[in-house]
């Protein structure tokens, strides 16, 4: 590498280990080897005014040596003899610490004197720790880097080489760590190019915290803002980063009701309760070493936030039925669309959690707060499409525009965010002839979307369904099991009992069976929602009259 | 103080030599000096280390006000002072060669009132440069039959890499340096092979000289084996004295790492027997050396060999200083006749 000529003219001074077997040679035959500090000294290129060689006790009648032959060739240097004592030069502590001493005794003025750490004596653990130390400007210094004569018995100083760390010249390399790193961040927003700077700041910070922590991660954000999607493009960045080993569990608390929700999370043993036929490890075993994405954490009851809590303090937890803790090693990531401050405030989130939480709180912004990011996302979201189906659907220019125009309008609400765009995009694809999406198909779209919309505020079952399974939870259905879930609460609540209300909802099938099993059908279905026929009745408000 | 002197020091041989001749003649005409493009023509331009030793060195001996002398510097000023007599210690880095040191500062301490003492530290025996034997055998005897007397003593040997060398020089300049013609060397007086050895197998000598028996007939009474046990470093050199009436000349051959002693010396007889078969007076070496102290003595002549660039940079540079006739004129085959002044 060049430079070549240094366009300082202050002094320069070398700072230098001793080479106890590049520098070696007490006989006039010395002088045929290359030896890396004599030979800094006798480049016709390089003037060094004083070099300080760094040698340990053992040592001396070697520095003596060296430092007499590098007077020799060199008598505009002033040789320094520097005490270096390190009982084990392979030590990376003790060699990091001796030099650290070196350089915090040194009292560099670098406004008056150029440094050169030259870097290509002493062992490879000397060489690691100078070149942290001068990255780190523990030593304000450039690297000097030397080299024997090209031909085996060439004879000359051989050539040096100066690097600074910090000169726009080496670019090249930055640029690379920042290639690298722009991959990182892109690999976390799954490649798509967003534009909205608020969420592009937010992302980067989101990767330095990813490598960099294994501390809880809250995500927040409104439903479909992509944080389980971002979740899990940190837990790969990770273990791309090899930072992780284990696997990544995902879970939404919202799921998550009564007994089967401590079981879920710590696991049973065999009897523990009715049912609990064998062992089950629960799902923070199985985060174990990995990743534990708890979405809508806001969800979890008190007791299972207190656990959570110990076992992301203490890595052990009980599970249910256990005499005895077991252990588990996860970097959590809760995701939320509650104000968990305000669930404190109302006591329904442990303080002590949230506290825990919040170190590393990062708020994922809805689509209606980056619209300049639904055609990066548009893009995305065809791609997916094509990869999924193996269809490619392309917008005419025409189409894409009207669209874009509609999306990104104050109109679209995006209520569900990107699962809104998504769903949309995967109607407008299934509905194109021949792969094209064209202006017509993207007008019925957008009067589809504001239907929805419109209907959503004035939604029916949504109240109940919120009401009863939590806004989280209920966002989460499918429009399939909301039709049907929303009637059947609805005569939950209007019946006096389980069986009453088996009865109503069975009542055309009831009719053909011998031995009706009307509640035990109704009690399983609501077991599939996390539900039981408590639940159902005490929930929210009193059942209508 | 004389009119400024700007020499464009990618012109000629565009090295080293340009900048030596150009420092000497501004130190002994007090002429200011900007010298640009220095070493335009090498592989590293600009000042090297042994460029700044002599740089520091024509300061020390003239009070120069020195501006861009650094490593790698492309352009200098430099404005001298009168000079000054004295006792001088100049050491050379990178075992360079104290020769041209002191061929930087030794016509300018030859036009001083006072006598001088020089010692010079570095490397004696380098490629490249003129070893001392050539100060001591070749151009000091010239000098002296100029008027100037100049004792140099030879303390140690410095080879390259390890240097340790050192010689010193007494100056005693005279009122004015006579004209000097030189157009023919002579009769041959006892010619001489030395080979010197340092630090490395004996062998070495003894297979160089062989060489020089073989293609020079020189007897073997007229080559010796020189052992050198005080310089710091391995080293060889074989130097071939030249010895006429009036002149004589040394040729030399280095040894250095992948070099055969038998290629070393051959080149080295080549050297000799082309200034042997032909009439000229004075070598190419030699020749660029007389050039700068025939100017100052006001007039001189010499038959040569055929003129180097190195030859023609040289009497470029001392026309720029001095007003003065150089011709030079084709006399023979390989013999070349240089008129100053007159």
């Amino acid at each position: 590498m060049e430079p070549k000529t240094l366009p300082s003219s202050r002094p320069n001074v070398v700072i230098g280990l001793l080479g106890t077997a590049l520098d070696s040679g007490l006989g006039a035959e010395r002088w045929e080897r290359w030896r890396p500090s004599v030979a800094l000294a006798q480049h016709e290129d390089l003037l060094i005014d004083r070099f300080e060689l760094l040698a340990g006790d053992s040592h001396e009648t070697l520095a003596r040596q060296v430092a007499g032959d590098v007077a020799r060739v060199s008598p505009e240097t002033e040789v320094r003899l520097r005490r270096l004592d390190v009982a084990d030069p392979w030590d990376f502590e003790e060699v990091f610490a001796a030099l650290l001493d070196f350089a915090d005794g040194a009292a560099f003025d670098p406004e008056a004197e150029d440094y050169l750490v030259h870097i290509t004596t002493g062992t490879h653990v000397a060489q690691i720790c100078l070149f942290l130390l001068t990255e780190a400007r523990y030593f304000p210094a450039r690297l000097l880097q030397t080299a024997p004569p090209r031909r085996r018995r060439g004879a000359g100083p051989g050539r040096y080489s100066i690097i600074d760390l910090d000169l726009s010249k080496y670019d090249a390399i930055a640029a690379r760590f920042g290639t690298e790193r722009a991959a990182d961040t892109s690999f976390l927003k799954s490649g798509i190019e967003t534009r909205n700077a608020a969420f592009n700041r937010l992302i980067d910070d989101i990767e330095k915290v990813a490598i960099r922590t294994r501390a809880p991660v809250l995500l927040s954000g409104p439903t479909g803002a992509g944080k389980s999607r971002l979740a899990r493009r940190i837990y790969e960045l990770k273990r791309r980063r090899e930072q992780v080993t284990g696997p990544f569990v995902e879970i939404n608390c919202a799921t998550l009701r009564g007994d089967g929700a401590m079981s879920a999370l710590f696991g049973h043993r065999r009897g523990a309760f009715t049912g609990a036929v064998e062992d089950r490890g629960g799902l923070l075993r199985a985060a174990d070493g990995g990743m534990l994405f708890l979405d809508e954490i806001g969800e979890l009851g008190t007791d299972e936030q207190a656990m959570i809590l110990r076992a992301v303090e203490e890595k052990r937890f009980l599970p249910v039925g256990a005499d005895l803790e077991v252990e588990s090693d996860f970097q959590l990531i809760a995701g939320s669309n509650r104000d968990l401050r305000v669930e404190v405030a109302r006591g329904r989130f442990r303080e002590d959690l949230l506290a825990r939480l919040a170190l590393w709180t990062f708020r994922l912004p809805g689509l209606a707060e980056r619209r300049e990011d639904i055609a990066p996302n548009l893009d995305y979201e065809l791609a997916a499409h094509a990869a999924a189906t193996g269809r490619r659907v392309t917008f005419t220019a025409e189409a894409r525009s009207a669209y874009l125009r509609f999306a990104t309008a104050p109109e679209a609400t995006w209520r569900a965010n990107f699962r809104d765009l998504a769903a949309s995009l995967t109607r407008m694809a299934t509905f194109a002839d021949d792969g094209r999406i064209r202006r017509e198909d993207v007008e019925a779209e957008i009067d589809r979307l504001r239907a929805a919309w419109r209907n959503e505020t004035e939604d029916p079952d949504r109240d109940i369904l919120d009401d009863v399974l939590g806004a989280a939870a209920a966002a989460a259905l499918d429009l399939f099991e909301r039709m049907q879930l929303a009637p059947v609460l609805r005569v939950c609540r209007a019946s006096a009992s389980l069986s009453a209300a088996g009865r109503t909802l069975f009542a055309a099938s009831r009719a053909r069976k011998a031995r009706p099993n009307d509640a035990d059908r109704l009690r399983k279905y609501l077991l599939r929602f996390g539900l039981d026929w408590q639940a159902v009745r005490d929930e929210g408000a009193p059942p209508p009259a | 103080m004389g009119d400024l002197v700007r020499i464009d020091g990618a012109r000629g041989e565009g090295g080293g030599q340009i900048l030596r001749t150009a420092l000497a003649l501004s130190a002994i005409t007090g002429r200011p000096l900007e010298l640009e493009n220095i070493r335009a023509k090498r592989a590293k331009p600009g000042l090297m280390r042994q460029h700044l030793t002599a740089l520091r060195a024509a300061a020390e001996i003239s009070g120069a006000e020195v501006s861009g002398a650094r490593i790698g510097a492309t352009s200098i000023g430099f404005r001298p002072g009168p000079v000054r007599a004295g006792d001088y210690h100049f050491a050379v880095g990178t075992a360079g060669s104290a020769t041209l040191v002191a061929q930087t500062v030794l016509p300018a301490l030859l036009g001083a009132t006072a006598p001088s003492r020089l010692v010079l530290e570095g490397g004696t025996h380098n490629p490249a440069s003129p070893p001392f034997e050539f100060l001591a055998r070749a151009f000091l005897p010239l000098l002296r039959r100029m008027g100037a007397e100049v004792d140099a003593r030879l303390v140690h040997r410095g080879f390259y890499p390890a240097g340790g060398g050192r010689f010193e020089l007494d100056v005693r300049p005279p009122a004015r340096l006579a004209p000097l013609r030189l157009l023919d060397r002579g009769a041959p007086a006892a010619h001489e092979a030395e080979a010197v050895i340092a630090h490395l197998p004996d062998g070495i000598a003894a297979r160089e000289l062989e060489v020089v028996a073989e293609r020079l007939g020189w007897p073997e009474a007229r080559r010796t084996v020189v052992r050198d046990t005080t310089t710091p470093g391995p080293g060889n050199v074989l130097l071939l004295t030249l010895a006429f009436e009036a002149v004589s000349d040394v040729v030399t051959g280095f040894g250095m790492k992948g070099i055969g002693a038998e290629s070393l010396a051959s080149k080295a007889a080549t050297q000799a027997e082309r200034y042997l078969a032909s009439p000229a007076a004075v070598g190419v070496h030699l020749a660029d050396q007389l050039l700068l102290p025939m100017a100052l003595g006001g007039a001189g002549a010499f038959t040569t060999l055929r003129p180097s660039r190195h030859t023609r940079t040289n009497i470029e540079v001392i026309q720029r200083f001095l007003e003065i006739p150089i011709r030079l004129e084709e006399v023979g085959r390989d013999l070349w006749q240089i008129e100053i002044g007159g």
